[in-house]
């Protein structure tokens, strides 16, 4: 290439590059210097945006909650059940010879059970675990009222007590020198546990769903003769982990958006929008207004979040919720929590103006945050409450006409 | 001209992250946009004195026979300017590219070429800030709008060379678009989303221009050129704007008193009042009939280095067409000029470099401006 073909490319090439980079602010004197239109909101008030809600109870089990909850309180008792996996009566041992034995199980030394405290109300003092040995195979279907004769003193195991100031944290606690299985246990044990102290009160324990610490079982031998001189510690986990309630949880009855609790309860509400809600991007807000039917439950001064999702694919209680967390909305709910709540909505209506919502249904679906890890919940009064029931608040930008030319 | 398509993208992009796009002046927002002047770097600096008998310009077709064999041709202008709007001044910057062109000759008599210039620029950006209170609680909102585009004239020309007289003709065709997005913003912390909304609007014209030079004498030559311009089709989504274009005339001279010194002046007309009715109809002020002047001298007989170099000086004044407000106020423009130009690449590239500076004003609303034309001519 020639020299002048060298240097006209060079300079095209660097005025293309200089003038794609300008970058400038921008100033105005108005009404001179601005464009005719003008962005104007409008707000409305959607009373009957609701057209259909329900809700139903059952979407995190029992035995699937990160926690295991023993009260005592006048409103809810709950008893802890636990069955652990079966304790092998033999080990493998290296012999100094460099040969592997098998030892069995001779004296036990002492049992200790391994629990994780969650959750407790500070206030209430004098916290005290009291653990029974249950049956091995006990009905993992069973009721409060068909579990409590086995929390009897005949089977009483041992007394944890909680120090006062412990708010969350492990609790090892050597329960027994020994738990005798009978064989037809196979070598599992069953333990229940239940919550007493100065008042009433409850509290919650990891089961080791969803990433909180299971209880853990240990139990200290030695082996029999010959090999009696060797020690081992056998640790077996909950095979099955879960708490019985009383009163038991219900389907949450008509006309009321239940939400949270243990099943966990879910509301499901179907929106009816105007037109210019939903087909743009012109919604800057929209807060879905709720009115509580009663204080919310949980733990004392504790609180959650209600999330509001939209529903990809509408198959009732398992509808599809849309996983993208920046389409939702979410408040805050504290225990004992009454009156009206505001919802955030506008991600959701913003997101059924898309292409990716634009087909789904106007469905949405009100939960507690974060499900099966806490013991919130909170009722709202559904569309049957009239001026009580929810309610749709939305601001939105009115169609802006540019002009031509 | 701005080579749109790669510019809009990066400009795009750019705007996104700063928020911050480009605009050649804020008057553009009146009318049909800013009328751009396409001449080439060497005329800017003699204030558009010789741009009728600039082949690198667009204004007269039967300038394309200052063509001898074929040559292409690229104008780069980087503008920074100040804009004073009575209570506050803002910086801004820009660069466009007035001209692209490539010509041949086709004969010893007909020389034929193409042109893509900027007609008129419609870059720019306001911001209002407002206090709103749709639920009954103030809350402040920021409404940036933004418009980023223009029309392009592409122009298809011929000029035949008679004895003292150059005879042309142009075909041109405006096309372009704008894209137009208002962005309503509000304070991080408050419950409200940020709104945008955007519109493009297509132009779509037609024109023919005129043009002769002629030269009575050695040391005199005279240009006249006159445009008919058809109708500007502005079409959104929703609608249509049909707008009047004007007819434009221009006629110079040029006088070499001695040798190696050349004084030119031009003077032009555009009848841009065609285009109120138009714009009328569509809530903008009215435009009118502009007229704008230009004279400069070229001395081409120095040497830098033992290569020729051109010096060149102009003045240049203008009336700007769209009324800034229903008063209405019009824009006048005004602006001095100095440049050099030399030669490269043993006499097959020519480089040209002016500086420019001018404002325009209105009332209380003024812009002062500084342009810097870089011009490449390359001969092959």
């Amino acid at each position: 290439m020639s020299a002048w073909r060298s240097a006209a490319f060079a300079a095209l090439a660097f005025g293309a590059l200089a003038g794609c980079k300008e970058q400038i602010s921008s100033p105005g004197k108005c009404p001179a210097l601005c464009p005719s239109g003008h962005v104007q909101l409008a707000d409305t008030l959607l009373t009957t945006a609701d057209v259909s809600d329900t809700s139903v109870r059952g979407f995190v089990l029992v035995r699937e909650a990160s926690y295991l909850l023993a009260s005592n309180l006048d409103s809810l008792q709950s008893l802890v059940l636990v069955r652990f996996s079966r304790i092998d009566t033999t080990w493998f041992v290296t012999l100094s010879s460099g040969l592997v034995d098998t030892a069995y199980v001779g004296n036990p030394d002492s049992v200790v059970l391994d629990l994780h405290l969650v959750q407790r109300d500070t206030a209430v003092k004098g916290l005290k675990l009291l653990v029974y040995r249950l049956p091995a195979l006990f009905d993992t279907g069973a009721s409060y009222a068909s579990i409590l004769p086995y929390f009897a003193d005949s089977t009483l195991v041992d007394t944890v007590p909680i120090s006062d100031t412990l708010q969350t944290g492990d609790l090892p606690v050597r329960i027994a020198d020994s738990l005798v299985i009978a064989p037809a246990d196979t070598g599992v044990v069953s333990l229940g546990i239940a919550v007493v102290a100065a008042g009433k009160t409850a509290l919650a324990l990891g089961s080791g769903n969803l990433g909180t610490t299971a209880p853990i079982l240990s139990t200290y031998i030695h082996a029999k003769a010959p090999l009696d001189t060797l020690s081992h510690v056998t640790s077996v986990e909950p095979s099955v982990s879960l708490f019985v309630m009383n009163p038991p949880p219900g389907q949450p009855p008509t006309g009321v958006l239940a939400l949270g609790g243990i099943p966990t309860a879910r509301a499901t509400l179907r929106l009816s929008l105007p037109t210019v809600v939903v087909d743009s991007n012109a919604v800057v807000r929209a807060t879905l207004l709720l009115n509580t039917t009663g204080p919310a439950g949980g733990f004392a001064r504790d609180s959650f979040f209600v999330f509001a999702q939209p529903v990809v694919r509408d198959f009732g209680a398992k509808s599809i919720l849309w996983p993208d967390s920046t389409v939702s909305g979410s408040v805050l709910i504290h225990e004992g929590q009454t009156g009206p709540v505001a919802l955030d909505l506008a991600p959701i209506l913003r997101f059924w103006g898309t292409t990716q919502g634009d087909s789904t249904p106007r469905l949405i679906v009100l939960r507690a945050y974060p499900e099966g890890s806490i013991l919130g919940s909170v009722t709202f009064a559904g569309r049957v409450a009239g001026a009580l029931g929810p309610q749709l608040r939305v601001t939105y930008v009115k169609p802006y006409t540019f002009g031509l030319p | 001209m701005t080579p749109r398509p790669l510019c809009l993208a990066a400009a795009a992009a750019l705007a996104f992250a700063s928020r911050a796009p480009a605009q050649d002046s804020v008057f553009g927002i009146r009318g049909l946009g800013f009328p751009d002047r396409s001449v080439s770097a060497a005329s800017a600096g003699t204030g558009g004195g010789f741009a009728l008998f600039d082949g690198a310009a667009v204004l007269n077709p039967a300038a394309l026979s200052t063509w001898h064999g074929t040559a292409g041709w690229a104008v780069a202008a980087g503008s920074n300017r100040s804009f004073d709007n009575g209570s506050g001044s803002t910086s801004l910057s820009a660069t466009r590219f007035p001209v692209l062109g490539v010509a041949g000759q086709i004969g010893p008599r007909i020389v034929v070429g193409v042109t893509v210039a900027d007609y008129l620029d419609r870059n720019w950006a306001v911001s209002q800030a407002d206090t709103v209170s749709p639920r009954g609680t103030p809350v402040a909102a920021q409404d940036q709008t933004t418009s980023v585009g223009g029309v392009s004239d592409i122009r298809l020309a011929m000029a035949y060379r008679l004895q003292a007289v150059v005879l042309g003709v142009g075909l041109h065709a405006l096309t372009g678009s704008a894209q137009t997005t208002v962005i309503r913003t509000f304070p991080s912390d408050s419950a409200f989303l940020p709104f945008a909304q955007h519109q493009v609007t297509s132009y779509r014209g037609v024109g023919l221009s005129l043009g002769a030079l002629a030269t009575p004498a050695r040391s005199l030559l005279f240009a006249a050129t006159v445009r008919f311009n058809g109708s500007l089709r502005a079409s959104s989504p929703d609608s249509a704007l049909t707008v009047g274009m004007p007819v434009e005339a221009s006629g110079g001279v040029t006088f070499q008193p001695v040798q190696g010194l050349l004084l030119s002046g031009t003077v032009g007309y555009a009848s841009w009042s065609s285009a109120s009715s138009a714009l009328a109809s569509s809530g903008e002020g009215p435009a009118r009939n502009v007229w704008s002047v230009g004279a400069g001298v070229d001395v081409t007989q120095l040497h830098l280095i033992g290569r020729p170099l051109a010096l060149r000086l102009g003045y240049r004044w203008r009336q700007l067409p769209f009324a800034v407000d229903s008063g209405p106020s019009w824009l006048t423009e005004h602006a001095v000029a100095g440049g050099i130009g030399f030669e490269a690449a043993g006499g097959r590239a020519t480089v040209d470099v002016t500086v420019e500076a001018g404002s325009r004003a209105a009332r209380s609303l003024s812009e002062s401006f500084v342009t810097a034309y870089v011009g490449l001519t390359i001969r092959p």
